[in-house]
């Protein structure tokens, strides 16, 4: 009997090895009636924390392959995604993304959607020469570091200190504010990014920081942090991470009576926020890539909702973009060859549904991307203005 | 002094969730010298069920902890006979055991992501998010009612555990499982009631956990700060356990309040391996050898 089940248990794992290999292989074979097959790659977090943004992502990613395939496909041949699961981590972002280039032979890579992903995959896409196009990493080493540009690593969104400094220009500028408090997450690439650049320019303009805390990636309790920003007596309060947290976070300082204006980044927006806290962030501000009320914008949204039974995520539009991206490259260079993509990557134009994307050659940002500021109104976001900084 | 109070007050309420937690970890331990990992994973499901029974069945939240508490101690009770019995029934070592938690606790993450999705889940609120003040000190109306349901049960188990027969064969059993059996205790029975109370344990932490803050299928990790705590209190003492973990909360809080946010967890961790190493069975724990 036992014998049986060791035996059983042994052989699960032997298929469980197989059929984790298996999607690479029948791709290779099926695409002989409809002429050759090409694969993209996309990267993201399937499981872990940032999960329901990955799958959004892959989602909109998949649906957009589709549609090209049903258009005759990418210059002639059947367009094959393989999508592969970073858990959120920077060292599986390395790993899939070299086996994507070994194994797979994918031409372009799209996503990851963190920074803490897209740092990763850089030493892997120099090895193996294949162009990534990561769509919500805003941290400005992902494309350029100390003063040289990472030959593939592209990306359709603008950046942190960006995002930091737009949030603290338009706190001091347009709220009047003057003193301003942060809490963050230091265990995070994202949030200590945005709140380096944040108070750089809150500074810069003549506010006061009173009170800066942190805390560390998977706490849920900001009480005692929230005490010492409370007895600061800040006039509003940065809020530089994502949604669970932020809600988390304001459901905690309405508790301990700190009712000050909330601000923060492209972390907050979810479908998901308002379980959490939706009467405690009433009237929060953040900066955003996208303004809901765009009509190119709720296309996608229709559409990605009659597909999927629910609306899409932030990050679905930056990975539309992403691929849209990818497709004109491919088009413009005419060629299959991931060398060329990067080449043609390289001061592309493509009018996206997040703006107007041309990337810059020398640091492989979009170049002039406006930001939007939203306000949250009941169950919505409501669009205040698009507000940018030199 | 206001703030030296309200910081007081944080970490008694984030240490009495992990008081909730640790005890299953400890109660466990002294039976069975090792540390469940498949608690987390428990707990987890515990605030699962729960929020199912709130939001699916419409159930009042005594009634909703009450349906997570039975579905945790089932669940406990299947994870005993499925995973640990066997290895007992080939004397395995402790470390076999351990790992074979630590599989448990995988698994039940991954099936939960598998079937559930990676979405975060909220309890609708049961109070308004005012807490109410004394002076300029605020206090959380959840945080009351998880100190005294807390209190309440966790004082429950220390009566069982001393007043009772089953209790006696717990305490016999915990001092050497051999020797209770061979004076006529049932150990196969004693393990059973003991990963049972450890499950129900589980579901009460697991909806006090969801409902002060968001249910997602990652939350078990928070355990290891409950196992922290149960290191820290001694492992297999459960008045240790329960000092442990408030103790734990308190530190916290204080370092946060006081020294640097930045420097939270590592100042708290240091304190941790201080204490061990001046006293390696913890602040109120049995002396025991085999500690992992």
């Amino acid at each position: 009997m036992k014998r049986a089940l060791t035996l059983l248990l042994s052989l699960i794992m032997i298929i469980g090895l197989f059929t984790s290999c298996t999607p690479a292989a029948p791709g290779a074979d099926t695409g002989g009636d409809t002429g050759e097959v090409v694969k993209v790659g996309w990267i993201g977090s399937l499981t872990g924390d940032q999960a329901i943004w990955g799958q959004c992502e892959r989602n909109t990613i998949q649906m957009l392959v589709d549609e090209v395939n049903d258009n005759g496909g990418l210059l002639g041949k059947t367009l094959e995604l393989v999508a592969l699961d970073t858990q959120g981590k920077g060292e599986e972002a390395y790993t899939v993304t070299r086996r994507l280039i070994e194994q797979d032979g994918v031409i372009t890579i799209l996503g990851p959607n963190s920074s803490g992903e897209a740092l990763g995959t850089i030493p892997a896409l120099e090895a193996g020469g294949v162009p990534d196009i990561a769509t919500v990493a805003t941290n400005p080493k992902v494309t350029f570091d100390n003063g040289k540009v990472n030959p593939y690593n592209f990306r359709v969104c603008f950046i942190d200190p960006y995002q930091g400094s737009v949030a603290a220009a338009y706190a001091f500028n347009e709220m009047g504010k003057t003193k301003a408090a942060v809490l963050y997450d230091q265990s995070l690439d994202y949030s200590t990014g945005l709140t380096e650049f944040f108070i750089e320019q809150f500074e810069k303009l003549g506010g006061t920081i009173v009170a800066k805390e942190a805390f560390n990636s998977g706490d849920q309790e900001f009480k005692t942090q929230l005490t010492k920003i409370k007895s600061a007596e800040p006039d509003v309060l940065f809020l530089p991470y994502f949604f669970k947290e932020v809600g988390l976070t304001a459901k905690q300082a309405r508790e301990l009576g700190l009712d000050v204006d909330l601000i923060g980044g492209d972390g907050w927006p979810s479908e998901q926020l308002f379980d959490i806290a939706k009467d405690e962030m009433q009237g929060g501000l953040f900066v955003n890539h996208l303004d809901y009320a765009d009509p190119a914008v709720q296309d996608y949204t229709k559409l990605y909702t009659d597909e999927f039974g629910k609306p899409p995520e932030l990050n679905g539009f930056l990975a539309w973009d992403a691929f849209k991206v990818f497709e004109a490259a491919v088009n413009k260079a005419n060629s299959l060859d991931p060398e060329d993509i990067t080449k043609a990557l390289e001061g592309i134009e493509v009018q996206g549904i997040t703006g107007f994307i041309k990337i810059d050659p020398e640091t492989h940002n979009p170049i002039g991307k406006e930001a939007a500021i939203l306000r949250i109104e009941g169950e919505e976001y409501k669009f205040v203005t698009k507000y940018s900084v030199e | 002094m206001e703030k030296f109070i309200q910081f007081l007050i944080n970490g008694i309420a984030i240490g009495s969730i992990y008081a909730l937690m640790t005890v299953g970890y400890s109660l466990v331990y002294s039976i069975m010298n090792f540390s469940n990992f498949a608690h987390g994973g428990v707990i987890m499901l515990g605030s699962y069920f729960g929020f199912f029974a709130i939001t699916i069945l419409k159930a009042p939240f005594w009634l909703a902890a009450l349906i997570a508490m039975t579905g945790t101690t089932l669940l406990a009770v299947v994870i005993e006979r499925l995973a640990y019995d066997p290895l007992r029934r080939r004397q395995a070592p402790s470390l076999y055991y351990i790992i074979s938690a630590m599989g448990i606790s995988i698994f039940l993450e991954n099936i939960v992501l598998a079937t559930l999705g990676a979405d975060f889940r909220n309890y609708p609120p049961l109070f308004q998010t005012s807490g109410f003040y004394i002076g300029g000190i605020s206090i959380g109306k959840l945080d009351v009612l998880i100190l005294v349901v807390g209190t309440i049960s966790l004082f429950g188990l220390m009566w069982l555990i001393e007043k009772t027969k089953i209790g006696l064969a717990i305490r016999a059993t915990s001092f050497n499982l051999r020797a209770a059996n061979l004076m006529g205790v049932n150990t196969e029975f004693v393990i059973f009631v003991v990963f049972g109370l450890g499950g129900l344990l589980a579901g009460l932490a697991g909806v006090m956990y969801g409902l002060r803050y968001t249910v997602w299928p990652q939350m078990g990790l928070i355990t290891n700060k409950a196992f922290v705590a149960a290191v820290f209190g001694g492992l297999g003492s459960l008045p240790g356990a329960i000092v442990g973990a408030i103790s734990l909360g308190i530190i916290e809080a204080m370092a946060t309040g006081y020294i640097s946010s930045n420097l939270r967890d590592l100042i708290a961790f240091v304190l941790l391996v201080t204490i061990l190493v001046v006293r390696p069975s913890g602040i109120m724990g049995k002396a025991t050898e085999d500690k992992a």
